[in-house]
Order: C-alpha cells, then sequence, then structure tokens
C-alpha cells in the first residue's frame, strides 16, 4: 500500500509539472501582451515597459515559469490578478466553496435519483417505473442545464417566489454587513443549482446504473449467491451494487473533478460568485494569473478524485490490489 | 423486492423532499437587518478598482459620486441642473489669478472626513499627489496632462520632488499654480480624482489600489470586495447644513451594491422586479418585454423603467494613417457618414439604447446645438455624388470585435454598404486579446494591415467642458507611438488652432467656441461617424421612492433615493 501510495503521489506531481507547464507555455505564447492589457486603456509606451518589468514579463519564459512554480511551491501563490491585482490565491480561496458548494449537493442530490431509479428500472424492466425513469432520462439528457436553470430561475424564483432568484448565501452565518450566511440562506440560494445539475447528471447515471446493473445480475457469481440460498436483499447490496459501482465510481471522480473547475452555467444563470464566473471574467479579461490559478486547481481536484478512486476501486472490489 | 421498491420510491423523492424543504424555508432576503437599506445589483460589470485617484470607469465614478467631498461637485438634481458645478468642500468657485494661471480654493472650516479627522488643504494636496506619483501602478493623471500643466508637476511625476511644488496647502487655503493657462481646470476639479483624501492614504502600486478609506462625501466604503459586495455607509460627520442636505442628501442608511460580473442581466432584472433587490440594469434582451409592461420613466406600483442620457457619444472611427490611403479623403469619409444608417447601427444594441447623434458635443456640455447634415438614415444617392470616383473599388478594412454580436452585425451591415458604394470591403476581426491594442499604437494604424473604419468607439465625458471631447481626443499634436486616444490619427493644422483657440477662452464665448467647432468638424472634416448618445437603462422595485435620474453619472442618484427602513 505505501508503495502504492508514493507511486501515485510521485504520478500526480509529475502531472501537476506537465499540466502547469503546458498551462504557462499556452497562455504565454498565445499573442498577447499581459503588460499592456494591465496598463489598461490609453498607457502611454514608458508605463507599458514599467509594468512589463514590474510583471517580470521582460524575463525569458523558462525564467518566468521557474519564477511561476517556485511562487507556488514555496509560497503558495499562484501571482496577482492583472485587473485588480488581488492575490489568485485570496480569489480561489473565496471562490471554492462556492463552487464545492454547487458540486457536493448537485452531486448528492443527483446519486440520490440516480441510483435508486436506475437501480429499480434494472430490477424490474419493461415495468411502468422502467419506462417513467426512461422519459426521465430523456428528458434529462435532452434538455439543457441553462434551459432547465432558467425556467426554475423564472417559474420557482419568480413567478412562485419560493427561493431566492439569485445570488449565494455562505454556509457559517456571518455578521459582516451586507452579507448573508447560515445554513438555511445557504440553502435555499443553492437548491435550484442543486436540482439544475442534478437533472441532467442524474438521467446520466441512471442509465449507467440500469445498464451495469442489469449485466452484473446475469453474472455467475450472483446466480451462485442465490443459489446458495442468500437472501435477495444480500444478493443485491453485496454482489450486484458493489460490482456494479466500479464504473459509476470513475466516471463520478471525473466529473467531481471537471465540475469544482467551475460549474460554468450553473454559476452563470444563478449568479453565483464561483470559479466559473471567476474564470469568464478573468478570460474576458485576459487575466492570465486568474485562468492559470484555476486551470491548476481543477488539475488538482482531478488528480485527487482520481487518487481516492483507484482506492476506492480496492474496497470495492478486493480483487483489484493496490500494488 | 416489493419493501425494497418502495424503499427505492422513497429515496428517489428525496431530491423532490430537498426542494420542498427549500420552498419552505423561503426567499432569504438579500436586504439585511439595516433600517435603510438600499440594495443595487450590477449585472454585467464589477468595479475594477475604488482607489478615488486610479478608478477611470463610469460605474466606479458613479459610486464615488456618493462618497467624495470634492472641492467643487455636481448638485443631487435633475436635468442639466446635476450637470452643472458647485462649491462642494470649497466656499466659492475659485478666485483666478496671474491671468488664469493661479487658482485659489478656500475650503469649509468644519469639514470632516468619515474618520472624524479634519479636512484642510492638505487632503486635496494629496489626491493631486497620488495622480502623478510614480509610486501609483497608472497615472490617469499623465494621460491627461496634469503633468504638464501644474507647475512642478513633470518633476514630482519624474520622482524628482517630494511634492508638486505648483499645489500650496497652507491651512484650510488650497493655491494652484499652473504652467499655462487652461481655462477648463475648474471642471477638472469636478472630478473624483481630486476628492478629499486622507492626509497619508498610501501610495498603490497595485492596479486594485486601495479598496477601503476614509472619505469625506455623505457615504463612505464600510467594505469592499471589488466584483462581489460594496457596502456604503453614510457618513456621520456629513454636512448638516441645509446647503449640502439639499444639494447632497444621504436618505438611505446603508447602500449595498451587489455585483455579477457575468450576468447576461435578466436575473438582476427578475429580483427587482420582485424586491428582493432595488436597482437592476435592463438589458437589451429585456427592454422591449420591460417597455410593454411598464411603460418608460412611469412610476407604478409594481416598479419602474428608467431610460435616460448619458454624456457619452459612440461613433465609428476612420483612419486617416491606414496606409491604403481610402479614409484619409475627406470626400470618402463624407460618403460613408452618408452611407451608415444611425438608425441601422444603433438597433444592434436593442430597444432604447440611445438616441441617434450626428455630432460630438452631448445636450450637458456648453455650447451644444442639435445638429443634423448627413441625415443619418443611410443615404447612398448622397454617398455616392460626394464620394465620387474615390469609390469605385477602394478597399475598406472594417475593424470590430469579434465577440461582440453588435460589433459584428456592424461590421457586417458596413460591408453590405460598403460594396452598394462600390467599395471593397474586408472584415477585419480584433486581436480578442486586446481590442484597443491596434486602435492605440500608431505603426499597427499605419501599417498595410491598417483598419479603415471601426464598428464601435466613442468617448463619456470626464468633466463637462468642451475641451474633453474635442482636444482631448482630436489634437493630432498629441499623436505618440502608442496609447492614443485619437483612433482617427486625425491632425489638420487649421482645426488644431481653432481648437487651441476654443480652449483659450472663457464663458460663454468658450461654449459658442465649441459649438462652432462640433459643426467645423464633422461638416469639414468627418473624420468619424458619431452615431449614438446612449441611453441608461434601469429599474427600480416598487418600494424606490425619489428616485432622480442623473444625465451625468448615467444613473439615478442612489443618495437621494427613498427606502421604507425594514
Amino acid at each position: 500500500v505505501i508503495q502504492f501510495l508514493v507511486r501515485r503521489i510521485f504520478w500526480a506531481f509529475f502531472l501537476f509539472l506537465a499540466a502547469t507547464g503546458v498551462t504557462y507555455v499556452l497562455f504565454f505564447v498565445i499573442p498577447s501582451d499581459p503588460a499592456r492589457i494591465a496598463a489598461g486603456k490609453a498607457a502611454t509606451a514608458p508605463l507599458i515597459k514599467h509594468i512589463r518589468h514590474m510583471m517580470g514579463l521582460d524575463l525569458p519564459l523558462y525564467h518566468q515559469y521557474w519564477n511561476f512554480v517556485w511562487a507556488l511551491v514555496r509560497h503558495g501563490s499562484f501571482g496577482y490578478s492583472y485587473v485588480n491585482g488581488e492575490p489568485v490565491r485570496s480569489m480561489l480561496a473565496q471562490e471554492i466553496p462556492v463552487t464545492a458548494s454547487i458540486v457536493l449537493g448537485g452531486v448528492i442530490l443527483y446519486l440520490l435519483i440516480a441510483i435508486p431509479t436506475g437501480v429499480i428500472s434494472a430490477l424490474r424492466p419493461r415495468s411502468i417505473m422502467d419506462r417513467v425513469g426512461m422519459v426521465f432520462v430523456l428528458f434529462g439528457v435532452s434538455a439543457p442545464s441553462v434551459w432547465v436553470g432558467t425556467m426554475l430561475l423564472y417559474l420557482v424564483g419568480f413567478r412562485l417566489g419560493w427561493t431566492p432568484i439569485s445570488g449565494y448565501c455562505g454556509i457559517k452565518p456571518t455578521s459582516a454587513f451586507g452579507e448573508c450566511g447560515g445554513f438555511w440562506p445557504w440553502f435555499s440560494h443553492l437548491i435550484l443549482p442543486w436540482v439544475t445539475l442534478a437533472i441532467g447528471s442524474a438521467a446520466l447515471y441512471t442509465r449507467l446504473i440500469r445498464a451495469n446493473v442489469m449485466e452484473t445480475l446475469s453474472e455467475d457469481y450472483v446466480r451462485t449467491a442465490r443459489a446458495k440460498g442468500a437472501s435477495p436483499k444480500r444478493v443485491l447490496v453485496q454482489h450486484v451494487l458493489r460490482n456494479s459501482m466500479l464504473q459509476v465510481v470513475t466516471i463520478l471522480g471525473m466529473d467531481l473533478g471537471l465540475l469544482l473547475g467551475g460549474a460554468l452555467f450553473i454559476e452563470f444563470i444563478f449568479g453565483l460568485p464561483g470559479l466559473g464566473q471567476q474564470i469568464l471574467t478573468a478570460n474576458n479579461s485576459f487575466d492570465l494569473p486568474v485562468i492559470i490559478g484555476i486551470t491548476m486547481f481543477a488539475c488538482l481536484a482531478v488528480i485527487a478524485f482520481n487518487f481516492i478512486v483507484d482506492c476506492l476501486y480496492a474496497w470495492l472490489d478486493p480483487r483489484i490490489r493496490l500494488t | 423486492m416489493h419493501r425494497k421498491s418502495l424503499l427505492s420510491l422513497f429515496m428517489l423523492s428525496m431530491g423532490a423532499a430537498l426542494i420542498v424543504a427549500a420552498m419552505a424555508v423561503g426567499v432569504a432576503s438579500a436586504r439585511t437587518q439595516a433600517t435603510r437599506n438600499l440594495v443595487v445589483t450590477q449585472g454585467g460589470g464589477a468595479f475594477d478598482t475604488l482607489d478615488p485617484q486610479l478608478a477611470y470607469v463610469s460605474n466606479d465614478w458613479g459610486l464615488q459620486y456618493n462618497t467624495e467631498l470634492t472641492l467643487l461637485n455636481f448638485p443631487t438634481a435633475a436635468g442639466t441642473a446635476g450637470t452643472k458645478l458647485i462649491p462642494q468642500a470649497a466656499s466659492a468657485m475659485p478666485a483666478i489669478a496671474n491671468g488664469g494661471r493661479q487658482y485659489t480654493f478656500h475650503i469649509r472650516p468644519g469639514l470632516k472626513l468619515s474618520d472624524g479627522s479634519s479636512v484642510s488643504a492638505a487632503n486635496f494636496q494629496r489626491a493631486f499627489e497620488r495622480n502623478l506619483s510614480p509610486q501609483m501602478y497608472a497615472q490617469w493623471g499623465i494621460a491627461d496632462g496634469l503633468d504638464q500643466f501644474l507647475v512642478g508637476g513633470a518633476k514630482f511625476a519624474a520622482g524628482k520632488a517630494a511634492h508638486i511644488s505648483g499645489v500650496d496647502a497652507n491651512g484650510l487655503t488650497l493655491t494652484i499654480h499652473l504652467t499655462r493657462v487652461v481655462p477648463q481646470f475648474t471642471s477638472i476639479m469636478g472630478m473624483p480624482w481630486f476628492q478629499a483624501v486622507p492626509s497619508n492614504l498610501a501610495y498603490s502600486n497595485n492596479k486594485g489600489g486601495i479598496r477601503v478609506y476614509a472619505s469625506g462625501g455623505p457615504y463612505y466604503i464600510y467594505s469592499n470586495n471589488l466584483n462581489k459586495l460594496t457596502v456604503l455607509k453614510r457618513n456621520k460627520h456629513w454636512q448638516t447644513s441645509g446647503y449640502f442636505t439639499s444639494n447632497w442628501p444621504s436618505n438611505p442608511d446603508v447602500i449595498t451594491i451587489k455585483s455579477t460580473p457575468n450576468s447576461d442581466g435578466t436575473a438582476e432584472l427578475l429580483q427587482a422586479e420582485k424586491g428582493q433587490v432595488d436597482l437592476a440594469g435592463v438589458a437589451s434582451q429585456d427592454i422591449h418585454d420591460t417597455v410593454q409592461t411598464y411603460g418608460i420613466n412611469k412610476k407604478t406600483s409594481k416598479g419602474e423603467l428608467i431610460i435616460g442620457p448619458t454624456t457619452c457619444i459612440l461613433w465609428n472611427a476612420m483612419n486617416d494613417l491606414a496606409q491604403n490611403g481610402t479614409t484619409k479623403k475627406t470626400n470618402v469619409r463624407k460618403a460613408l457618414n452618408y452611407a451608415m444608417s444611425r438608425t441601422v447601427q444603433n438597433s444592434y444594441y436593442g430597444e432604447q439604447a440611445g438616441k441617434a447623434s450626428e455630432q460630438i458635443l452631448v445636450p450637458a456640455i456648453p455650447g451644444y446645438n442639435k445638429l443634423t447634415y448627413y441625415g443619418g438614415t443611410g443615404d447612398l444617392t448622397k454617398a455616392k455624388n460626394v464620394g465620387g470616383t474615390d469609390l469605385k473599388d477602394a478597399p475598406l478594412n472594417i475593424y470590430y470585435r469579434a465577440s461582440s454580436t453588435a460589433q459584428s452585425n456592424i461590421a457586417e451591415y458596413m460591408r453590405s454598404q460598403a460594396v452598394k458604394l462600390g467599395m471593397k470591403p474586408n472584415l477585419t476581426p480584433a486581436d480578442p486579446a486586446d481590442y484597443y491594442g491596434a486602435l492605440e499604437t500608431k505603426a499597427t494604424a499605419t501599417g498595410s494591415g491598417g483598419y479603415n473604419i471601426t464598428a464601435s468607439g466613442g468617448w463619456c465625458a470626464d468633466y463637462e467642458d468642451g475641451y474633453d471631447y474635442f482636444n482631448v481626443n482630436f489634437d493630432g499634436r498629441n499623436i505618440q507611438p502608442t496609447g492614443n486616444a485619437d483612433y482617427m490619427y486625425f491632425n489638420n493644422a487649421t482645426f488644431n488652432s481653432h481648437m487651441d483657440a476654443a480652449a483659450a477662452k472663457t464663458g460663454s464665448a468658450r461654449a459658442t467656441a465649441y459649438g462652432n467647432l462640433d459643426k467645423e468638424f464633422m461638416q469639414t472634416y468627418a473624420p468619424l461617424i458619431p452615431r449614438e448618445i446612449p441611453n441608461s437603462r434601469e429599474f427600480a422595485a416598487p418600494r424606490v421612492g425619489n428616485y432622480i435620474y442623473s444625465t451625468w453619472w448615467g444613473q439615478g442618484y442612489w443618495n437621494a433615493i427613498k427606502v421604507p427602513a425594514t
């Protein structure tokens, strides 16, 4: 196990270096002048030169990359926004909880929908439940989250007035003026984003789980377990579900990592100040340090969740060894 | 298995149960516990900085009107009254001496910043220094020539002096010495850059600048998370005399500004209609329905749609230096002025986006007289008559931002009109990373790939004087290798001398001179196609009272609005 961990950590470190290198080079070799952009409109040549020097952009590219990696490793710094000079790290610290709230809540919700729906559909193929489930799947897959979100916002938030229309409240109660916080405000601001995220993903996961469970039900070891007199509950939970979840866990791991990089459409529709909003803003203003910071975070999230998935494999299927 | 199905059904219903639970919670109002809290939402735009000397964007200045104490300021008043400067911190308009080279302001006694410290001339002196200091991140003051017309300005900006020798602070007297006559100087003193700041307010080499600082206006910045939430609270040291409370009231206790940088605006409008926020912008896609529902500038029990003009003028710049030479010819520029319909171009920005215009000055600026010369409707016959043979097969590079739907449409429209004129148009999309780079850089403008005409461009007033429209933008003697504001690269000796003559005048003669320049510029040279004075489109929630629209700031005066205590 220790060997496995060391190897994975080493591999994660290598991936991280490769991702930072590629990202850095990509963003810094495109034909734009960050100093000119940072200097703003009607900037004079001496001012641009001064800013270029302040940003270290007059150094060779390898030197700039080394400075970037060193600042990241030594000080945990992603640099400073070209637009407002704010440390990218503190921007991420504000935005990660927002995106994490959306993603984790949405994932819990869609798993709560997808697992029972998928299992019931698999256990009772062509039943009414199965057909209703498939209609749901068809709807969820067909309806873009932008449309679902806008409809929910208009019908539930505006027309019915049951939830806030837009915005975000932190989960922690706050006394800071103008800011809202606490569990219920947080929950009520996020329920529509969660549902929006859940509808599309639940449909896909329902389909996936249904197929996996049906396939597993036909396996020899399931028939053997039944023949040996195992109860239907034991067969379903211990043998069918556990084995059906391998693929689900793999995709879930990747989904989580990617979504944590920014649930772009959801944040856009509901005015949630998360990583997705920030990367849009940064992209529009070519705020390269912020774009790199968010890319790095997404990269780290994917690496971390893949690592967790690898560990879960061994737990779900004892035949897989962490070697 | 039946029981398990029930269990699964139960789990399935969990999602729905969560929704129901949220509904039970109800709306966690965007308003907080403060007594009279005006909640403003900014969809699509955040503050880039609120540092008093770095801020240079309309919404930054719109906010700072509420927090600033300037020597002269615009009163909180509707219409043109709100575009005329009156003394604020100064006890009177400045005493001008030394042939227009010395301005003396006497500051009212008893004024205080929000931290309780007394206001003296030193607070204004610091503002001048922060505008020019090489220790500041950006030096907008230099771009506006402050270093050239302040005695000692250049030396200070070069880091060779501790103070600007021409800005003398002595107790409550501020004396400013100029290197030359600058008749617009009084108007310049109304800019937020020259507001009173703490005399020890640090320099900032960070583009975001200082975020929270003591200020002398009716409000101060209490907290400031630039692109998310900014809170203003009433300055408890604000003057209580009738002069101040009538000209700069402070009705809300708190002003909360929520920014959602990437919103398309619809959610913010719905929030305002629902009363979850008090003020929201109205985006192009929503304006038609909103006009149908609420009318324009009519207060109803369900809210009010307010549409008002700004002090901006939008135009299509025509480049005098483009290597193909097409737009160097005055008759071609005039032909394009006839050919390009203002109405069509403006329609791409949606209903009520603005009012068509064919001149540089806007109604709030002294000297404005409405001009109609080219008709503004796209007259191809007149265009062909004026352009003659110079139009035939003439290349026309149309510069536009491809990521903007409106600009792309305008560029396509221009192309189709140019084809009808017999020209050879070519769409030239801007570098998506840097739209202004090509426009501001002389070498690019001159090069073979140079643009002939832009799909967008324009100017908003920094101060209420024709100088800020003409001399700042069209004085070709100021063209530099980079950092140019004159995207037309228009440099005409006769017109330069006429601008100099107008700039030297004062009072009504000055206004008349700029009015004449306005006419001469378009009728004789036409280096651009003025097309629209854009509107501000804002929605006020039902509970908003005493909304007064400011033409100068292009938004309602937040400090005047009355909202009930909650």
